[in-house]
């Protein structure tokens, strides 16, 4: 005779524990324990993936100020650690060096995109 | 692997010049041992700031990128050689920088509220 199949079978999850599974919590009308589906991907910086380097003076220029040449901060740029340590290494190098200015922008990069807004600090 | 990157400004001069300064340095670097890997020229451009040197002051400077592999041992040397020719501005020895940028995994937020806590 075939075994007779109520509507509570759930397929052999309650041959376990005696009948009570930790699955069928839902059941008992509790959350089942799972990772958050609705969880967001880490928030990246600017520069998440982008190779700094000190001879890419224009990428290192749109962190500077235009009127005295002084390296924006990390509330101001809104870089992660890392990548804010990285620029700013990279600017003393550069400047050091001879590719970058120190006491202002480069005229030629006045006008990039601005990614640094000093109004309204993050 | 790429060990050094060597940055140098050279004064402007015409090509078969640059190219006499460029031999020389090279031919210095070979023989202290090391493996020249490539030479770039980044262009004739007005420097960022006045630089004097050896009694000149220079407006203008030819940029070159020399990568090279080479024992830690010729880089006090180097500089010392490239010091005393009168036609390099600047030089500068890097480490090579490889990318490593691959495993940049976004912001993680730091929960501030443990940090206050002591540990023990």
């Amino acid at each position: 005779m075939p075994r007779m199949h109520t509507g509570k079978d759930w397929g052999g999850a309650l041959e376990e524990n005696g009948g009570r599974s930790t699955r069928c919590s839902a059941r008992q009308g509790g959350p089942i324990q799972m990772e958050n589906p609705y969880k967001e991907p880490p928030k990246r910086c600017v520069l998440c993936g982008i190779n700094v380097d000190y001879k890419n003076v224009q990428l290192l220029s749109q962190f500077v100020s235009p009127h005295t040449g002084r390296i924006y901060g990390r509330h101001i740029t809104g870089l992660c650690n890392k990548k804010q340590k990285e620029i700013t290494k990279a600017i003393k190098r550069a400047q050091v060096i001879g590719f970058m200015p120190v006491m202002f922008k480069n005229p030629a990069f006045l006008t990039d995109p601005k990614i640094c807004n000093i109004k309204y600090p993050e | 692997m790429p060990r050094y990157e060597l940055a140098l400004i050279v004064k402007v001069m015409q090509r078969p010049e640059t190219a006499a300064v460029l031999k020389r340095t090279v031919e210095a670097l070979m023989e202290r041992g090391a493996v020249v890997r490539n030479l770039e020229n980044l262009g004739e451009r007005s420097l960022p700031y006045k630089i004097s040197k050896h009694k000149e002051r220079h407006r203008r400077g030819g940029y070159f990128l020399i990568d090279l592999e080479a024992p830690p041992t010729i880089v006090t040397t180097m500089m010392d050689h490239l010091g005393r020719d009168i036609d390099v501005i600047r030089r500068a020895f890097i480490k090579h920088p490889l990318s490593k940028t691959e495993e940049c995994s976004g912001i993680i937020p730091v929960n501030y509220n443990d940090k206050l806590i002591a540990k023990k």
